[in-house]
């Protein structure tokens, strides 16, 4: 039988493109000063709601560190009415999840319920908002578990390297030289009082945003909240003004820290440098950049180390955008074996972003993908969510998603050079190594990278 | 803290038992197969300009001989690495250019393929599939070969044997089921059978599994189905069948164990762990459905039993999980996982859980739990069923496990068929002392 595959010739062009906005949002100010952000999304029955409060872990007192998250953990475990197991059984007969959360720029409240369910559901979400108690009990607990939670890290590699890297990067005293939950130093001394403490201060409605998303139709927002909020009122005087902290960028030459894991098979490798802001003027050259670096699955990092050497599973690169200066990175974890050839390889990839440009294609590759992605990005409620609450937190303009597309498609193949000139710096970079230090100094010395240091610690006993 | 026994007023609303469900809404299909067996399924929905395509290919890990473990997962990184008309690595290329997304994954039972794509780019991913599906070989090379398994032996090294408690989990799966059955091993393989893999290995089991008639092809979301249609039968229509797929050998089980297994593994971690595995009845019997359910009471949130007492209350454990693992041929398995809090043996975190599971096995859930639990699938399923990608992943996998995609709209239905009856009866027939694996993680100083 001859089979006639000969329609396969033709790779197939694509189709017109359909148009596509960012969902429509509107904005409110609630009487407490509070604002309010609804995206009306039919068809989409699972609601998102978000409330974003000041009060990241960017903004803590250093003795304090791990305070933020450990109080939006604590926020759900009772109010001045229920216990936090009658707050969950409740949540769960609305088929709610309710959960708090800090991060480095925000502290955040979210629910998902489906849409016929978000009055009762909004009942309780203003409840722990409203009058949590903190009971000591629950907070103690949590603490526990944080510390338990370093021992279980200390013994993952990958987990490891994510708690060494910032110490590696930035300054001592810097909030970002400490992972946003804290180290043990400051979590074991937290307790009820610096829980309640820290959540007084975030908790000021002239300070915070309620956002909304999803199939919305015949429910009133604005007045259920000016109901539930009725108690929710502003402290005495001016609103807090919040100062986002400048960030040094220590490094003047590159140095190599290995921290050692004996046994390792693989060596976890982070390449990294204070970074830049989400609100820089190149913001969308960078990310472009970022992309055709360690972003897509061409990208030149991962071509090098997976798909010419082998050496990984998989090699990429970011930035990580917060308000103040967060990290540059490029990740991987390697075969122990190759660990320094690895390095060598990642390292002149970050020279020559810098100074070849990229070819047409790379170019085209990572516009067309982040370009095209972003429509599948935000399928969902709480994605919309999440974006909108991005916007929020940066204090970005209310069009910055909707010229998100035309800003990536119109960057130049010089606008990127520029930007990995003006961001990228191999030379004054922390290589970071989790793995055999027995296996892999002795080539990592002789690869010249830069000075070489072998951490040890002892792992700490359960 | 305030009186459990008290009331909830109106801010607590909705109480015990007085659930309304929200009902998922109806995912519509068309269901058809083209003259070579290609099972076609169809789902239109142009809420967003995205549309997804699913491949999925009636081959797993279970399929694999002895001596070859690994393979159906290798060869799924073989399936990037070019077709006729396709460069090594161009695949993905060609996707993310387009602004899409898409994977592959490999599992005991089947092993898929797919890519999400803004809708007008619809035609290149079924040109795409395609052309691996039909020309796969032509581009195979020993090179292409080595350097993959080197990838894959990197996978295993992250995801197993560099990782804290890494094995774990395959070997519960080795102590559930017994040498010789398909789900004995894990589909990641061992190293010895990955270096053994042979580029004639390869070629077989590419003209074994990967035929059209072995396949379905699932597409969902913003595309108009005629059109759909006529690519697909264009496409893959020349591609010929494979008239002699081995059928799979009999890997009926019988339900239990039998006798308890126990297994310590002394190894470099700071807290214990208990991994338990059992037998369970397969996917598609509702005592499986029953199990969701049951995992959902015991350790499916901050109120389930398991979390409460052990977590919250007594403080004997970091974290608990429970979860029913879905297979098709002759069991599943039903895992329990706990860690040992700082100081807390391990031997203590075990006996607590057992005892719960003793006791949901005696005496029935209570109508609220029941309703909670339920309550929580119903979102979970809501919140999967928004994206285009995870209604296709489901309407092959429905096509290609039970032979009937329409399973999509009948899930929901069937956890809320489950009552304290049957969560009591399916506990109480698997949840046995002698049907219990234990694989225990202690730290080795």
């Amino acid at each position: 039988m001859t089979v006639d595959l000969s329609v396969l010739d033709v790779r197939p062009s694509p189709g017109r493109p359909r148009p596509y906005h960012f969902p429509h949002f509107e904005r409110r100010t609630l009487a407490n000063g509070a604002q309010l952000v609804t995206a009306d999304l039919p068809g989409r029955p699972l609601v998102a709601v978000r409330l974003i409060l000041e009060g990241g872990a960017t903004y803590e007192p250093p003795d304090r560190g791990g305070v933020s998250i450990l109080a939006a953990h604590a926020l759900t475990e009772g109010t001045e009415r229920y216990t936090a197991i009658e707050l969950v059984e409740a949540a769960e007969r609305l088929g709610a999840e309710l959960s708090a959360e800090a991060g480095w720029d925000s502290f955040s409240l979210a629910l998902t319920v489906p849409a016929h369910r978000l009055e009762p559901a909004m009942a309780l979400f203003v409840e722990v908002l409203s009058r949590p108690t903190f009971p000591a009990r629950e907070v103690d607990r949590l603490r526990d578990e944080r510390l338990a939670d370093l021992l279980q890290a200390r013994a993952d590699p990958r987990r490891l390297a994510e708690l060494s890297f910032g110490a590696a990067v930035f300054e001592p005293g810097s909030p970002f030289a400490r992972p946003a939950g804290g180290l043990e130093e400051t979590v074991r001394r937290l307790d009820r009082a610096a829980v309640e403490e820290r959540y007084v201060d975030v908790h000021d409605p002239r300070l915070a945003t309620v956002i909304v998303a999803g199939q919305l139709e015949g429910i009133d927002l604005a007045a259920l909240l000016e109901r539930l909020f009725a108690d929710w009122h502003p402290a005495a005087g001016e609103a807090p003004v919040v100062r986002w902290p400048t960030v040094a960028d220590p490094i003047e030459r590159t140095f190599v820290r290995i921290v050692d894991r004996p046994g390792s098979v693989q060596s976890e490798v982070r390449i990294g440098h204070v970074g830049v802001p989400r609100r820089i003027a190149d913001f969308y050259a960078t990310i472009v950049m970022s992309a055709a670096l360690g972003g897509l699955f061409r990208s030149r990092l991962q071509l090098k180390l997976r798909e010419e050497k082998g050496y990984t599973y998989g090699a990429s690169a970011s930035f990580d955008f917060r308000r103040s200066p967060g990290p540059f990175s490029a990740r991987s974890a390697v075969r122990t074996d190759a660990t320094a050839p690895a390095v060598a390889d990642a390292m002149a990839e970050l020279r020559r972003i810098r100074e070849e440009p990229v070819r047409p294609e790379e170019l085209d590759a990572a516009r067309d993908y982040l370009v095209g992605v972003f429509p599948l990005r935000f399928e969902t409620p709480a994605a919309i969510a999440s974006a909108l609450a991005g916007l929020v937190v940066q204090r970005l303009p209310d069009d910055e998603l909707e010229r998100y597309r035309p800003s990536v498609a119109a960057v130049t193949a010089d606008e990127v050079l520029a930007a990995a000139e003006a961001h990228i710096h191999p030379d004054r970079a922390a290589i970071l190594v989790v793995g055999d230090a027995a296996r892999v100094e002795a080539d990592l010395r002789a690869a010249g990278l830069g000075e070489v240091e072998v951490v040890r610690e002892a792992a700490p006993a359960a | 803290m305030s009186d459990p026994s008290a009331p909830l007023d109106a801010t607590a609303p909705a109480a015990a038992g007085a659930v309304t469900w929200a009902g998922v809404p109806t995912v519509p299909y068309s269901d058809e197969r083209l003259p070579n067996g290609l099972r076609l399924v169809l789902s239109e929905d142009h809420l967003a300009p995205v549309v997804a395509v699913n491949v999925w290919y009636a081959v797993g890990s279970k399929h694999e001989q002895r001596g070859k473990t690994g393979f159906a997962h290798l060869f799924e990184h073989i399936m990037f690495q070019g077709s006729r008309h396709v460069a090594k690595t161009e695949h993905q290329g060609l996707v993310q250019g387009a602004g899409g997304t898409n994977n592959g994954t490999t599992w005991l039972d089947r092993t898929n393929y797919f890519e999400t794509l803004p809708s007008h780019q619809l035609e290149l991913a079924l040109w795409l599939e395609a052309d691996r599906m039909a020309t796969l070989l032509d581009a195979l090379s020993q090179e292409n070969l080595d350097l993959q398994r080197e990838v894959v032996k990197n996978e295993r090294r992250l995801r197993y044997d560099n990782q804290p408690y890494g094995l774990a989990w395959e070997k519960l799966q080795a102590a559930v089921f017994p040498e010789g059955h398909g789900y004995h091993h894990s589909p990641i393989g061992s190293m010895a059978d990955l270096d053994a893999a042979s580029l004639e290995d390869v070629r077989g089991f590419f003209r074994t599994y990967y035929a059209p008639n072995n396949a379905v092809l699932s597409i969902v979301g913003d595309f108009e189905p005629n059109e759909a249609r006529a690519w697909a039968a264009r496409y893959f229509g020349p591609i010929p069948p494979n008239p002699s797929i081995p059928p799979l050998g009999d890997m009926s089980l019988p339900p239990i164990l039998g006798t308890e297994y126990r297994e310590v593994v002394p190894d470099d971690v700071p807290l214990p762990r208990m991994h338990l595995g059992l037998r369970a009845p397969v996917w598609g019997d509702p005592a499986f459905d029953a199990l969701e359910v049951a995992a959902q009471i015991l350790a499916g949130g901050k109120a389930s039993r398991l979390y409460h007492r052990l977590v919250r209350e007594e403080r004997i454990a970091q974290d608990v999980s429970a979860s029913a693992i879905p297979l098709v041929s002759g069991a599943s398995l039903f895992a329990l996982v706990a860690t040992a809090s700082p100081g807390t043996d391990i031997e203590q975190v075990e006996a607590a859980c057992w005892q719960e599971m003793e006791r949901i096995a005696y005496e029935p859930v209570t109508a609220d739990e029941l309703a909670r639990a339920q309550a929580l699938l119903e979102t979970a399923e809501l919140a999967a069923l928004q994206h285009v990608e995870e209604r296709a992943d489901r309407l092959g996998m429905y096509a290609t496990l039970f032979d009937d995609p329409g399973r999509i709209n009948e899930q929901l239905a069937r956890y809320l068929a489950v009552d304290a009856v049957a969560v009591q009866a399916a506990c109480a027939a698997s949840l046995l002392p002698d049907n219990r694996a234990f694989v225990i993680y202690v730290p080795k100083s």
